[in-house]
């Protein structure tokens, strides 16, 4: 764990992309975070060829333009992008909305917590998941991500 | 049935009617036989009559000769030949006479025959004697004997004319006994015809009278039948039709016609007139169809817009079926029918439906908006919040912190009352899967929710069995949840909250005051507990929205809880009620159906 972590986060909220990027300053752990504004964005971002790709992806789903849902079907077409674990990132938690990520390849859902430590608490784990030894056991059940 | 009954009685009609011809023919060749028979033997006995005629005629005249020859003789006056002359005359006629009437009769020729060559002889004696008497002087001796042989053969003539006469008696004696044969058969004969005829007759006329009267009713019952069939055509605003498949012939039910906007009978039904009364657009319809009724027997079953005589539009569903008899009849007959008010309303309900779907529609978008768009913000809110909190770097003075605490409490009142409120709108709309399913598992998960509080408090829960029924899983969870979760909240401090769960499986007509299905089973399931308890005036209203009996902060809900639960066993067709002490406890009955 000694390596630095790339995290590229997604968000069209300007408020969310703050607490996020702030969390991160908090968190013990060497990360370089990089920001998106939204599914267009990312996908530009994700298909330049000089790019370090990211160790995690954090989506949110409401976004304008290109929403999460159609950026994380692209991804999960792209060979050499699919197998970049994918965490959502959103207000909702709608049973739909869980439904619909979980089965097209998410790794994990996060509903938008409402205080800053809990927010740091629940990246903190994400981040510092095995995602290749997590991926085997993954079912509906411990999909949404709850502290 | 009726119809076989009559076709058999008119073959018997038939049968009845060629006997009587028959039998006439019969009686009136007899009656013409006997009228030829008798005026046979008429003409026999003037045959007999006129043979006996001209012998005694034939008899008299040669007396007559015979007398004139005597009175000759006698007187030598040539006044006595006269009668002689004339008498041997008449002799010849009568024997030219006997001749044709005898001629088919051999044995009376030949004593015809021997007659006239006896007469012959006789009147040669007559000449000879005269001739002998003219001499002078006479020959006294010869005349005498040639008088004598001609009166010897006067007497074979007599014997011989008596022969005949009586042969002829005996012919006409047979003739009648033979036409007396004849006669006596018939009478009696006639008379047994006659009767027989009679009886025929009186069985057809009773048979006739007999099918008449069968007729008269027949014609009655379907003179009933057709005015009823008439009135239920009015009334379930339908119509029939024949269509003659070999005739082109068609026919029309009184309410045809008035369902095309016409009076009864107002027009000779033709299928040109009534292929004018379609709708334009759908005159195709009708073409396709007329081909399918030529060439199969299959049922068919149309729908199209006719137009009436006043030019409104109206929708009609056509059926009809092929009628195939015996007697070579084919017949389509079919039933019309006007289907405008239907397919008007269903129209409107498709439009009421499609509004229906738009407000769902916008209830999902207020849904979504609610779940995250004001969700948002109050997020941000909270979080901003509990930065400047937890944040070392801030100096706060006391008040300020007692704010912010005040502001945190509000916001997280804010974002409980925005979920239950969700909640209760999926609650409306979530779609109704009813499965059979255990109410202890559902129970179960329900205090594993509830885990936490439930340690908090100490609670003690005591569950009787629950049975399994056809409901909405997770409503009927979050059924239990809500109500353990009220006892809780309002349970006492100082004491261990026990919440008892019963279970009662009771008949509809049980329990009077609710309106439960008197005939069905239900399930009574009640969540008793000893908490604070509520006035019995509230039992209804705790069940409103936002409605809430608290004022004190500590136990203040949102006042949707309860609310959802009534909504759940709405759902499920149950009834909920509840019942209060204040200070002693509160009990929650639910009653759902099996």
């Amino acid at each position: 764990m000694n390596e630095v972590i790339h995290i590229l986060l997604a968000d069209d909220d300007e408020d969310d992309r703050l607490f996020f990027k702030d969390a991160f300053k908090e968190i013990k752990v060497k990360t370089v975070v990089h920001i998106v504004n939204d599914g267009v964005e990312l996908m530009n971002h994700l298909l330049k060829e000089d790019i370090t790709l990211p160790h995690i992806l954090f989506l949110d789903l409401n976004m304008p333009r290109k929403s999460g849902i159609e950026c994380l079907t692209e991804i999960k077409k792209i060979p050499h992008l699919k197998e970049i674990p994918i965490s959502i990132y959103s207000t909702s938690a709608s049973d739909e909305d869980i439904e619909e990520t979980f089965v097209k390849g998410a790794n994990v859902y996060i509903k938008k917590p409402s205080d800053f430590s809990t927010l740091k608490k629940i990246l903190t784990q994400v981040i510092t998941v095995n995602w290749q030894y997590h991926t085997s056991g993954l079912n509906r059940d411990t999909f949404l991500l709850s502290i | 049935m009726n119809f076989r009954k009559i076709f058999s009685s008119s073959v018997f009609l038939k049968s009845i009617f060629i006997i009587s011809i028959s039998i006439l023919i019969f009686i009136s060749s007899i009656s013409y036989k006997h009228s030829v028979s008798l005026n046979d033997s008429s003409k026999w006995l003037t045959h007999s009559y006129k043979v006996h005629l001209e012998l005694e005629q034939l008899i008299t005249n040669l007396k007559s000769a015979e007398s004139g020859q005597h009175g000759f003789i006698i007187t030598q006056d040539t006044v006595f030949l006269t009668p002689y002359n004339t008498a041997k005359k008449e002799i010849n006629i009568s024997f030219s006479n006997l001749k044709k009437i005898l001629a088919d009769n051999k044995k009376q020729v030949s004593n015809l025959d021997f007659l006239n060559s006896l007469t012959t002889s006789r009147l040669k004696l007559l000449e000879l004697a005269l001739n002998l008497s003219s001499e002078k002087p006479f020959n006294k001796v010869l005349l005498g004997e040639t008088m004598l042989l001609g009166n010897e053969v006067m007497l074979k003539i007599d014997k011989r004319v008596d022969q005949m006469i009586d042969l002829e008696m005996q012919y006409l004696k047979e003739r009648r006994a033979k036409y007396e044969n004849e006669i006596s058969f018939t009478p009696i004969g006639t008379l047994f015809i006659l009767l027989f005829s009679l009886l025929v007759f009186i069985f057809s006329y009773y048979k006739m009278n007999k099918d008449l009267l069968n007729l008269t009713k027949s014609n009655k019952e379907l003179l009933i039948k057709t005015e009823s069939f008439n009135h239920a055509e009015e009334i379930g605003g339908f119509s029939s039709w024949q269509w003659d498949l070999k005739t082109n012939k068609l026919i029309y039910s009184k309410n045809n016609y008035k369902l095309l906007g016409y009076e009864p009978e107002a027009f000779m039904p033709t299928l040109e007139n009534f292929f004018d009364l379609i709708h334009p657009d759908d005159k195709d319809i009708i073409l396709e169809n007329r081909k399918k009724i030529l060439n199969t027997n299959l049922s068919t079953n149309i729908n199209f817009r006719i137009i009436r005589k006043d030019g409104s539009i109206r929708h009609w569903v056509s059926m009809s079926k092929l009628l195939i008899d015996s007697n070579s009849l084919k017949i389509r007959i079919g039933i019309n029918r006007d289907i405008t008010e239907q397919y008007l309303n269903n129209i409107a309900l498709e439009e009421k439906n499609i509004a229906l779907e738009r407000g769902n529609k916008e209830l999902a978008t207020f849904n979504h908006a609610a779940s995250h768009d004001l969700q948002e913000p109050l997020r941000k809110i909270q979080i901003f919040i509990s930065r400047i909190v937890e944040s070392k770097t801030s100096n706060l003075s006391e008040t300020d912190t007692e704010y912010f605490a005040r502001i945190q409490s509000a916001a997280n009142r804010m974002r409980v009352l925005i979920d239950d409120l969700l909640l209760f709108s999926r609650t409306n709309k979530a779609e109704k899967v009813f499965e059979k399913t255990d109410l202890n598992i559902l129970l179960e998960n329900a205090t594993q929710e509830l885990a936490q509080v439930i340690e908090e408090k100490n609670a003690v829960l005591e569950a009787a069995e629950l049975p399994k029924l056809n409901v909405i899983p997770f409503q009927i969870q979050q059924l239990f949840i809500n109500l353990i979760g009220n006892s809780l909240k309002y349970s006492k401090k100082d004491i261990t909250p026990v919440i008892k769960i019963n279970c009662k499986k009771i008949m509809g007509w049980d329990e009077p005051t609710l309106k439960l299905d008197a005939a069905k089973i239900y399930y009574k399931i009640s969540v008793k507990d000893n908490g604070l308890g509520f006035e019995q005036q509230y039992a209804e209203s705790i069940f409103t929205l936002f409605q809430r009996l608290h004022q004190d902060s500590e136990y203040s809900g949102t006042g949707i809880g309860l609310s959802i639960c009534k909504k759940i066993v709405e759902n499920h067709n149950g009834f909920i009620s509840a019942e209060g002490k204040p200070g002693k406890g509160a009990t929650f009955n639910i009653w759902l159906p099996v």
